[in-house]
């Protein structure tokens, strides 16, 4: 086959219009996403069956289900509903960026919770102990002692949901979402050369991943700056 | 086992005999696929049925042909054509450049349009009295699309003032507009009618536009399909089709399953 030189110069651009639409839908559903994991572990870690018991359904059943089926249900499922169609979030549903939006929240929602919860367990009991000895209360103990450990245990992980969190974005393309895939397949379905679009796609998508590991890359080193580097 | 032989070369012989018997008048063998409800089709008693076989009906009643219908799969059916395996194609195919370089076409007898479809009464005044748009009233509209289909591309030429959706499947088109994301959506009016206008679904909604046939996208049309170098055969079937066209036969045999025509 000939690879179409030409073709990918071309389309690279075009590609690249899209990639406003990529970033918003990560930054967006990452940062909502964030603050939903740490609900979700808040409720998680209380205590309180109550609390805990449905947080653990919620992740059980957004962890255990394809992300593209969630996208699908709530973009094609609830406005089935009628009571959906009238209520005060149809404006969110009714557009396709509010769907995607919802949906990698929710999804990176309970990916993210179970990411900080392992790093709230990791953070060492002795020096929970430690605090408790100098008096600190509880909630003191959990802001100033296990909260910055933690962040340090979980980033590693964490990094690793945004870059999969970057790649979900894709799916938007599923929903009539015109981000870079959404345009790189209808470039496909024009041109008939998936192989020169889909790799430049590829490129670009791995350029995005490179910079977010870099900037995980620097918040770690700058999080363990009074710690003793270990390698 | 002899006894067994004699049997099987008598059905044979008696095979090939028949075979070779002139009919008493031409035999036209045509190729369809049987399974392309409601163009062609076996229907509830076993019979072929539809638009397509309607159509092979009328134009052998014209021109005094007896029929013969042979079912064959899609992917096969130009081989097989020219194969002789049968001497026509009636089966919703496609007048392309690309068939045209292989076999030859009749004029048309199915036409390749598309159309809006909207709420019921809109209000929209969309098409002026000739039936061409006005791009100015479809400024701001949602308009949902099959991506990369000839609708989209003449929703891009003629029309750039349209917000266009682009979706994936035909399904996800109606089930958005029902839903409300989109205002009109364009397809085929054929396919709009069988599944979703004339469903539950579809109730409240109608075309909003008259046919829209611009050959530079849409194509030229369905026509009867023939090997090369048959321009008697063909010159017949374009009169007996020009015939059923001016005599109504062709509004008939659609009214069957649409409420509209669908020839030129």
């Amino acid at each position: 086959m000939i690879f179409d030189i030409a073709l990918i110069i071309d389309s690279i651009p075009k590609m690249l219009m899209g990639i406003g639409l990529t970033l918003q839908l990560l930054f967006l559903s990452g940062a909502l996403g964030l603050a939903l994991a740490i609900i979700l572990l808040l409720m998680r870690i209380s205590g309180r069956w109550y609390l805990a018991v449905p947080t653990m359904v919620y992740i059980y059943v957004f962890r255990g289900t394809p992300i593209l089926v969630q996208i699908f249900i709530i973009y094609y499922g609830l406005p089935q509903l009628d009571f959906v169609r009238e209520s005060i979030f149809w404006p969110i549903l009714r557009e396709p960026f509010g769907c995607a939006i919802v949906a990698l929240t929710l999804n990176t929602g309970a990916y993210v919770s179970e990411i900080l919860r392992g790093g709230v367990l990791g953070v060492d009991r002795g020096l929970k102990e430690a605090g408790a000895a100098l008096g600190l209360s509880a909630p003191h103990r959990f802001i100033y002692i296990t909260t910055p450990i933690a962040i340090r245990l979980a980033l590693p992980a964490y990094s690793n949901d945004v870059v999969s969190l970057m790649k979900s974005t894709a799916l938007a393309s599923t929903i009539t979402l015109l981000d870079m895939m959404g345009i790189a397949r209808t470039i496909v379905a024009e041109t008939y050369a998936p192989y020169e679009i889909f790799i430049s796609l590829m490129v670009i998508y791995l350029i995005l991943t490179w910079f977010i590991q870099r900037t995980f890359g620097w918040i770690e080193k700058r999080m363990s700056r009074h710690v003793k580097s270990e390698v | 086992m002899r006894k067994l032989l004699a049997v099987m070369t008598a059905a044979v012989a008696v095979f090939a005999w028949s075979a070779q018997v002139p009919a008493s008048a031409e035999t036209l063998r045509v190729g369809m696929e049987c399974t392309y409800a409601p163009f062609n089709f076996k229907n509830a008693d076993g019979e072929l049925d539809g638009y397509d076989v309607d159509v092979a009906k009328g134009v052998a009643g014209l021109i005094g042909a007896d029929l013969e219908f042979v079912c064959q799969k899609w992917d096969g059916m130009i081989p097989a054509l020219l194969a002789n395996k049968f001497d026509l194609i009636i089966a919703s195919m496609s007048i392309t450049e690309k068939r045209l370089e292989k076999m030859d076409f009749s004029d048309t007898y199915r036409i390749s349009v598309g159309r809006l479809v909207g709420k019921k009464d809109s209000g929209w005044e969309l098409f002026d009295d000739a039936g061409k748009p006005i791009p100015a009233n479809f400024a701001g509209l949602k308009v949902g699309l099959e991506r990369a289909t000839t609708y989209s591309d003449w929703f891009e030429n003629e029309l750039p003032e349209a917000e266009v959706v682009l979706y994936d499947s035909n399904e996800a088109l109606y089930l958005d507009l029902v839903n409300g994301r989109t205002d009109m959506i364009m397809t085929n009016p054929m396919k709009a009618h069988l599944r979703f206008l004339s469903k539950e679904d579809g109730a409240g909604f109608e075309f909003v536009s008259p046919q829209i046939d611009e050959r530079k996208y849409f194509g030229i049309g369905v026509g009867i399909g023939l090997r090369k170098g048959n321009d008697e055969l063909k010159a017949r079937l374009n009169a007996a089709l020009k015939t059923l066209t001016e005599d109504g036969s062709l509004e008939q045999y659609a009214l069957k399953y649409f409420p509209f025509a669908i020839h030129q």
